[in-house]
């Protein structure tokens, strides 16, 4: 095994990781539409809780939601065909979850409030729209602008990793 | 040149590299989507994943049936520490060629290389 070899190797460890990005980043971009879905069983439930219902149905229709979002998110882990590795996710990608989840549930709480004043009818059918839309909105973009960074990461680390080994290599630099 | 420790015999062939390199980054990977990001052919990924599995570096689990029966690829801890050596070792070949080539290049001529960086 000479320097030359090893660097080519060094090369070609990069090449299939970039596929596992191309591939997070589309699954980030709604591939399997469950940006779509997530955001129209959010509506229903914010629609259904404007209907003012009885107590006892609350509980039910909450429950109903958790359930369906939760075989959303099982239909979406049978889909997908690739999982990133724990270690390659970036701070990025859990701060736009975490702003996804406060903008989203701040956005319903706050055009609840706003539309209280409204029939429950229409006041309901407002907040349903503005939530997803907000949700759509926000998340959509901020997912795909999140799943770049872990390419960025990888590549960063990639080419600090290559500078290393050329910076000592010298003749390696122009390859 | 001496063989630096964590060179993997196992890995080194290109495209056991690749299938590794590429699980390296993930939890697990379907069947197809390493055979199609790789392009290799079905019977050749089976051969080399079955080469890895024996060793130790990879897990394979098969889910659900019929025509939805899918493959998924999963490299063990054990894979992953071999990789992390092996290209550790990599890294160090090349520094270590590039710290005698530095050695022998007189400074003039390695000051004009540093500055093209």
């Amino acid at each position: 095994m000479d320097a030359e070899q090893a660097w080519r190797d060094l090369q070609r460890v990069r090449v299939p990781q970039e596929r596992v990005y191309d591939e997070v980043e589309r699954s980030a971009t709604g591939g399997s539409g469950s940006l779509w879905a997530t955001a129209a069983l959010m509506w229903l439930f914010l629609a259904g809780l404007g209907l003012d219902l009885p107590g006892w149905a609350v509980g039910p229709v909450m429950a109903a939601y958790v359930a369906l979002l939760g075989a959303l998110a099982v239909l979406d882990h049978r889909r997908s065909r690739v999982r990133l590795h724990r270690t390659r996710y970036t701070r990025r990608m859990f701060a736009t979850f975490v702003a996804g989840a406060v903008v989203t549930g701040g956005t319903a709480l706050l055009s609840g409030r706003l539309v209280d004043s409204l029939e429950p009818m229409p006041a309901g059918l407002i907040q349903a729209t503005v939530s997803a839309t907000v949700f759509v909105l926000f998340v959509g973009p901020t997912s795909r602008w999140a799943a770049g960074s872990a390419r960025s990461r990888g590549t960063r680390v990639a080419a600090t990793e290559a500078s290393g080994a050329t910076g000592a290599n010298g003749a390696g630099a122009g390859r | 040149m001496s063989i630096p420790a964590g060179f993997d015999e196992l890995i080194h062939p290109a495209t056991r590299l690749s299938v590794v390199a590429l699980l390296a980054a993930t939890e697990w990977a379907d069947f197809a989507f390493v055979r199609d990001s790789l392009s290799l052919s079905d019977s050749a990924l089976s051969k080399q994943l079955h080469t890895l599995e024996e060793a130790g570096y990879l897990e394979l689990h098969k889910e659900g049936g019929g025509r939805k029966r899918r493959t998924r690829v999963r490299l063990t801890d054990r894979g992953r520490d071999a990789f992390e050596g092996h290209v550790a070792a990599l890294r160090a070949i090349v520094e270590g060629a590039g710290a005698g080539a530095a050695a022998e290049t007189p400074p003039r001529q390695r000051q004009d290389s540093g500055a093209g960086r």
